[in-house]
Parts: structure tokens; sequence; C-alpha cells
């Protein structure tokens, strides 16, 4: 893939001076390389971020503007967050994206976006709003079936003045409808007044990674409506990492008017869990399964910050006790992402994407664990594939599943994350 | 999202995380003083990891740090670390090692007399306490132990040819040795940072050991780049001299190096465990001098956040973390506006020549402090009672040029939270 003609060279200074963060610039870059150290994406393509930055201060804004290398920056912001000047290369990255003719952007991208255009859903994968609302309620019968404790459980679509308005990533309607039922049961477990809406109820977000800012905000507009439209109180981004910055920032970005506070899920499962709504513990770990905790870069580094890493450390340590948890290094808001992120997925570049990921499979290694949790589909899927890619013998499981498994109500077919250590415990008798 | 800003109380805010700001941090915890620390990725990350207590002056190596901070006040009158009694600089400069140990990368403790420590270009430093797994090089160098180097394909900042070249002279049984890092050996630029990783990896460790033992002859002990893992170095240490088999060192790598991320990833993972608020990812923007307090304020992706401080301490550097800066007019101190004491003019900055041993002008400027550590205003007062400074922003220091940047962080540091103690009652 490459743009041999890109239809308008950038001017990377003028994008520099208007993008970047107050106090930082180009002419401040000392060449130290700590962004291209840290970040996964350095060598690929031929390039890195310094490299990056010290081009477009030479004025190469023509290889630039056509350089491939844009596609697997993740933008994930790890070279703003090392750079003692705080110069962040994603934001260019983000305007370069932008300005390439769409047949040369990376199909699966920009299908993504396409396909969320196409109706109120606001999903990536096409689900619409009447599939969502038949899918939903096929499984919500499904569930009622199978499990007597759930036998009377709702799973509300639309209510209107519901406190919370809870979304999904489109994987789970489109592809694995069981695995909205662990999320269900613990909502019904807490007592959560919650619904879903059948407009967009779609937590991913592929417009803002294919660099189409009209679209991105048509997306983030239609679910603030949604959320408006229904009156709900706080808006809440399940076990997805984008969707939350996708929000936030396309609130900031567009000048949104949401009547809502938004929340990571991960925030009210450590809130529940002290307030004693979910009385999980680690007394099913018998065997002392190791398990490490994936920091979504969307989520912590990007959006929620610390405050968000605590909480899922809290969570995580208390699902599967203290001394069975292991952090990977580096962890929290100096994480590295993994390479599932910005697109990258989509985008149709596996050779470059594990390249990027074997800093992250290294991480995982290095804690020796069986387990990975982490709260994001996209890197989810990511370290999955890097653990078939370099040959990793541990699983990601999300804090669903795991929530469940230690509530005792995690059911046989809402196993498919976890390994055959998991399979029988704890299931319900 | 907020609309009201955030508003966090506290007894001290410790503006800057770099050396200065994370010594006080750590005082500041000893002492129970609840601490909020925020700044954003400075300095601290260039660092050796070697901790200078004052390692040169007028154009020659001190061996004896202790006599030269004694004789300090006749050659540099003003010097903060003269200003110090030994006593002081003494056990801020040993409780610091000593915590940094605790919290996860162990020091050898400084002595009374400085180490020659090596530095990658194949040169020694003197310099007061350093890590660990750097110890046995400055060892071999005293010793003159048959010691090959190695460094690795593709390798970014290092070279053991370069270094054993120039140490020929000096350390007649160095050899050097260029091999593969595993996964790492296609020819492509490589980075300290990635190798580190990858050694915290079981697997990579026992690959890696068998090309070092490959190469080792009749060595008595390895020196490598300082690549043996950024998080629990010494456990990755100890692994790869027993998978080898010979005493192994560390040298410490031109920047992006490894050193300075493990000190600052590990004060960022492990002061907020232990009690500090850290805000990492942000500058403090706003000052507001009350007479009770100082308010700093920040904006965060939620909104505005005012951090309420009964006593400040202001430890943001120097020119390259912002705590000063250069304009035609001058220099300014960017946050508060203090009174920055410097040469008269732009003409005055340097002398004409770069070498001159006597160093530049502008590397002496900075805030004026009374003998607590509080920045003074034009007319010699304090600025304001709860206000202190410490570190490189100081006047009257050339931290670079004498070999004193973690002598001049760690003691001014403990000066300060003195001053903030007194203040909280502490």
């Amino acid at each position: 893939m490459s743009v041999s003609q890109a239809s308008a060279v950038i001017d990377f200074k003028a994008v520099a001076d208007r993008l970047l963060p107050a106090g930082s610039s180009y002419d401040s870059c000392l060449a130290c390389g700590l962004c291209s150290s840290g970040c996964p994406a350095s060598g690929l393509e031929g390039l890195d971020p310094r490299r990056f930055i010290r081009m477009a201060i030479l004025g190469l804004d023509a290889e630039l503007t056509s350089t491939p290398w844009i596609w697997t920056c993740t933008q994930c912001k790890r070279c703003a967050q090392v750079c003692p000047m705080n110069i962040d290369v994603s934001v260019l990255v983000g305007h370069a994206r932008s300005m390439w003719p769409e047949e040369k952007k990376p199909a699966g991208i920009v299908r993504s976006c396409k396909a969320q255009m196409l109706s109120d859903s606001t999903s990536a994968m096409g689900v619409s709003p009447e599939d969502f609302v038949d899918i939903v309620a096929e499984t919500a019968e499904e569930l009622r079936h199978d499990d007597e404790r759930f036998a009377k459980i709702e799973v509300p679509i639309d209510k209107q003045g519901a406190f919370f308005f809870v979304n999904q990533n489109s994987r789970e309607p489109a592809a694995e409808p069981e695995e909205m039922r662990p999320l269900w049961k613990l909502l019904d477990y807490v007592g959560a007044d919650w619904t879903y809406g059948s407009s967009g109820w779609a937590a991913e977000n592929f417009c803002m990674f294919s660099g189409d800012d009209a679209a991105w905000k048509a997306m983030v507009e239609k679910r603030v409506d949604a959320v408006n439209a229904l009156g709900c109180k706080v808006w809440i981004n399940t076990e997805c990492g984008h969707s939350f910055y996708t929000l936030w920032k396309g609130v900031e970005r567009f000048g949104l008017k949401p009547n809502f506070d938004y929340a990571s899920l991960v925030t009210y499962y450590a809130q529940w869990i002290r307030e004693g709504k979910l009385p999980v513990n680690a007394d099913w770990n018998t065997k002392g399964i190791k398990f490490t905790l994936q920091d979504p870069c969307q989520l912590v580094r990007k959006s929620i910050g610390d405050a968000a890493a605590d909480d899922l450390r809290f969570v995580a340590k208390t699902l599967v006790g203290e001394e069975n948890f292991v952090d990977m290094q580096p962890c929290r808001s100096a994480n590295y992402c993994c390479g599932g992120g910005g697109g990258f997925l989509q985008a149709g570049m596996k050779e470059l994407r594990h390249a990027y990921g074997k800093r992250k499979f290294d991480q995982i290694e290095a804690t020796e664990a069986t387990y990975v949790l982490t709260p994001c589909h996209n890197c989810h899927s990511q370290m999955e594939d890097l653990a078939h890619h370099y040959g990793g013998d541990y699983r990601v499981v999300h804090f669903w599943t795991l929530i469940c498994l230690a509530l005792g109500i995690l059911g046989a077919d809402e196993r498919k994350y976890l390994g055959p250590d998991l399979q029988d415990v704890g299931l319900p008798q | 999202m907020n609309p009201e800003p955030r508003r966090i109380t506290t007894d001290v805010a410790i503006v800057g995380t770099g050396l200065a700001g994370f010594a006080a941090a750590v005082f500041c915890l000893d002492r129970g003083i609840a601490a909020v620390q925020l700044g954003h990725a400075g300095a601290l990350t260039y660092t050796t990891g070697y901790f200078d207590l004052l390692g040169y002056d007028r154009g020659r190596s001190i061996d004896d740090p202790w006599r030269a901070l004694a004789d300090l006040g006749a050659t540099w009158p003003g010097h903060p670390l003269a200003r110090l009694p030994r006593s002081t600089i003494e056990q801020a400069f040993r409780r610091f090692a000593e915590a940094i140990g605790d919290l996860g990368i162990a020091y050898v403790p400084p002595g009374a007399t400085n180490v020659r420590a090596l530095l990658p270009t194949g040169l020694a430093k003197t310099t007061s306490s350093i890590p660990r797994t750097m110890a046995a090089g400055a060892a071999a160098l005293a010793e003159k132990k048959r010691t090959v180097i190695v460094d690795f394909i593709g390798l970014v900042g290092f070279s053991a040819k370069e270094f054993v070249t120039n140490f020929a002279a000096d350390w007649p049984g160095l050899s050097s040795a260029h091999i593969g890092f595993p996964d790492l050996d296609g020819g492509a630029e490589a980075y300290p940072e990635v190798m580190a990783r990858a050694l915290e990896v079981r697997a990579t460790r026992e690959r890696l050991a068998a090309r070092i033992r490959a190469v080792v002859g009749d060595a008595d002990c390895v020196g490598l780049p300082a690549v043996l893992g950024v998080h629990a170095p010494d456990r990755v240490h100890a692994a790869m001299e027993e998978l080898v088999g010979v005493p192994i060192f560390e040298i410490p790598t031109m920047p992006p190096a490894v050193p300075g991320l493990r000190l600052r990833e590990l004060l960022e993972q492990a002061m907020p465990a232990r009690g500090l608020r850290l805000v990492s990812q942000h500058k403090a923007t706003r000052v507001d001098l009350r007479p009770d307090r100082i308010d700093f304020g920040y904006r965060d992706n939620f909104g505005e956040v005012v951090i309420e401080a009964r006593t400040a301490i202001l430890a943001t550097g120097r020119f390259l973390s912002g705590g000063l800066v250069a304009e035609r007019s001058g220099l300014r101190e960017t946050l508060i506006g203090l009174p920055v004491e410097q040469p008269a003019g732009r003409g005055d900055w340097h002398r004409d020549d770069c070498f001159d041993v006597r160093g530049h002008p502008i590397n002496r400027s900075g805030v004026v402090v009374d003998d607590d550590f509080r920045p003074l205003d034009h007319d010699g007062v304090p600025v304001h009672p709860g206000l202190f400074a410490a570190g490189a922003i100081l006047a009257g220091q050339d931290w670079v040029r004498q070999r004193c940047g973690a002598g001049l962080a760690i003691a001014t540091a403990w000066r300060a939270v003195d001053g903030v103690a007194r203040m909280s009652g502490r």
C-alpha cells in the first residue's frame, strides 16, 4: 500500500502549530529518541516517531503525506507520554490519515466506518437496530430458559429514563451473543437500572481511525442523541477500549451537548465491589492460576488515566487474588499499545501488526501468567492472535467472564475464552 | 464533563517529577506529610543511573566529595550544597539511595570516596552511588580485570569496539565482541529498551546467555550495555550471571537509555503505591499564591483541577525541564514569575571558549533562596512563607559541569522538606 500521488501535500509545520498541545512545538525536539525507543511501530515501514518529527522539521512534507507508516501507528499517544517536550505525534498522524484519498486508505478500516453509517445502530459489523433487538431478545430468552436463577431477567431496550445507557461492542450480537449473557447477569445481580438503545448502541468507532472527521462526528452525535432522547443519567462504556475515548473526545472536539455523564464499566465494577453489590473474591482460584492485565491505551493513557488503572487492578486483584496477580511491565499509563488499536486489526496489514505486537507478547511472556484480563475487544483479539503467531501459552479473558465465574453464575456455554483449567470451576449448581 | 474544578487539598504540592521532585516525595512520605506531586516526563529519563554527589571542579576529578563539599563555600560562594551541613547532605543522599533500593533498584551505598564508573564512550567519571548491576564494572576497571565487552548488532547508543579502543591504554585486559541479540539480529536499528524488555522473558535470557557464553573466552567478567531488564533489573542481572557463569556488569548507554527509564517507571509505579498522589501526565499551568496556601491549577481530560496546598516545593528544573526559559530579554522562571539571578545581558551568558573549565555564567543562573530554601523576591524577602525550591532551578551551581546533579537535587529536597515539615507541624 502506498500513495504515489497524494491529493494534497500536508504542511506539517502548520498542522503541528495548530494541533500540538500547548507549550510543545517541533522547535523543542531534542531528537533524544525516547519516543521511538518506546514506540512499538518504530522501524515499521522505515519510520519511527523521531524520524517523523525530524522529517517534518526538514520540510519533507510530501514523503510524510504519503508514508504508509501512519497506518501502523495506532495513535496510542505513548510518544507524547514519554516526551519531555510533550510532542504528540499521534495528532499529526490523525491529520495525515484524514488527508489520504479514501480509495488509498486501508480498505478494512474504511469498510468498518461505512458499515457504521448504514443504520442508526452505528455498528461497524452492520448489525441493524432491528437485528440487534431480535438478537438480544432471542439471547435473553435462551438465558431465561437455560438458567432458572435468571428466569425473570429483563434486558431492556429503549427504556425511557433508565439510569444507565449501556453500549455494546458489535462483536457480541454479531458473532458471539452468548458473551452478552455474563454482562446482563452481573447488571441484574447488582440491580442496575439500565437499558440498551436500539439507536446508538454500538461501541466501536472506526470512523475516528479512518481519519474521517465528519463521520466520527456523525457517529458520536447519533450516540449522544440516543442517550439524550432516553434521558439516561450515565452512559456506560462496556468492555471496549476506544469507545470511551471516541465519545468524550468527540464531544469535546465537535462541541456536542450530552445531558449525561460518561463512565467506563470498569469504574462501576470497582464501585459495586466496594459497595458489596458484587460480592466477588478469589476463593475459586484454588490452583493459584496467574493473571496479568492489559491497560487499554484508549481507556487509561488517553482517557481516564491512573484512576482507571487503579480500578482495573482493584477489580483484578479482588477477582484472582493479590498473590495471583502479576502486572506486565510497563503498565498503567506507560503501557505499550498491543497493536490492535487504531484500526490496525481491521487494516489487513497482518505481518506488520504481528511485528508491532512482539513487545506486547514479550511483556505477557515475562509475567508467566496463564491469563490476560482486558476490558477491550481490540486488545483482546490482538493478544489472542499474538499468542497464536508467536506460540504463547496464555489466554485472554473479559472481566465479565471472571466476575460471573467468581459469583458462581457463569454458565457452561459462557466459557469460550477460558481454558480447560477453568471449564468446570464455579459452575452453577 | 465537570464544569466546576475538582479540588485536591494537601500538605504539600511538589511541582516537578525529576530527581529533586521525587526525592522530596520520598522524604515527605518518610515523615508522614501528605503530598501531591505533578509534572510531565522530564529529564530524569536521561540519567546514566549514577547518583553524583560532587564529582568534578575547576577542571579536576574529585576523589573525596566530602572534603570538596567542605571547601565549596570558598570557591563557589552561595552554592546550594555549600549552604547545607555535611550531616544533611549525607543523611539525604544515603536515605534516597536506600529508598530507591527498597522500591526496587538496588544501589551501592555512597561511600567516603567517589568511585570511577564507566561511561558508554570508554571513559570513566567520578560519582558516588551506582546501581548494583553496574558495580562490577567499576571494580573491573579498578582491578584491570580481563573483561569482554559485548554489544549487539543494530544496537543504538553503544559500541563495544569504541569502548575498548578508548580504554585500551588504561585497561589492557579488555576485549570486545559483537553478537546478535535474539530476534533482533536482522540488522535493523534496535533500542536498548526493546532488548531490556525482551530480557525480562526467561526464554530470551537463556538464548542470549548461550550467545554470550560463546564469546567469553578466558575473560573474568562480561560488560554489557545496560539492557538487563527495565523492571526488576537486579533479578534479570542475577539470572544472567547464573546463566553465563561469570560476573556481569552493565554500562550505561546514550539516551534513550534504560537506566533512566528504570528510575522513572519505578518511581511512577512504586511511589503512588506508598501513598503519594502523583499526577504524572500534567504540568501546573496556573499558580495562585494565597495568604494561607498555594493553589496550582492544571487541566486533565475531565476539566480543571486545583491543588490547594498548604506548602509547595518548586522542583521544575532548569532549561531542559522547563523551569526556566531563555528569552531574548533574559531568563524567566516559567511558573510563578520568580526573580532569576542571571548575567546582566545575553552577551554575558557564555564565555568565548566553549570548553572553558570555569563553565558559562548562564549555567549558574536560577532562583535565589534563603537558608530555608524559600525563593526570594527582588527585595530579598520570601515570596511566600510556604513556598520552597529544590534542585536544578536553584541559582549558584553548575550541576552538569560539577557532576553534582543528584547531590544537589536530593540534599536541597531534604532541606525543602524540613521547611515543609515545620510548617505542617510534622
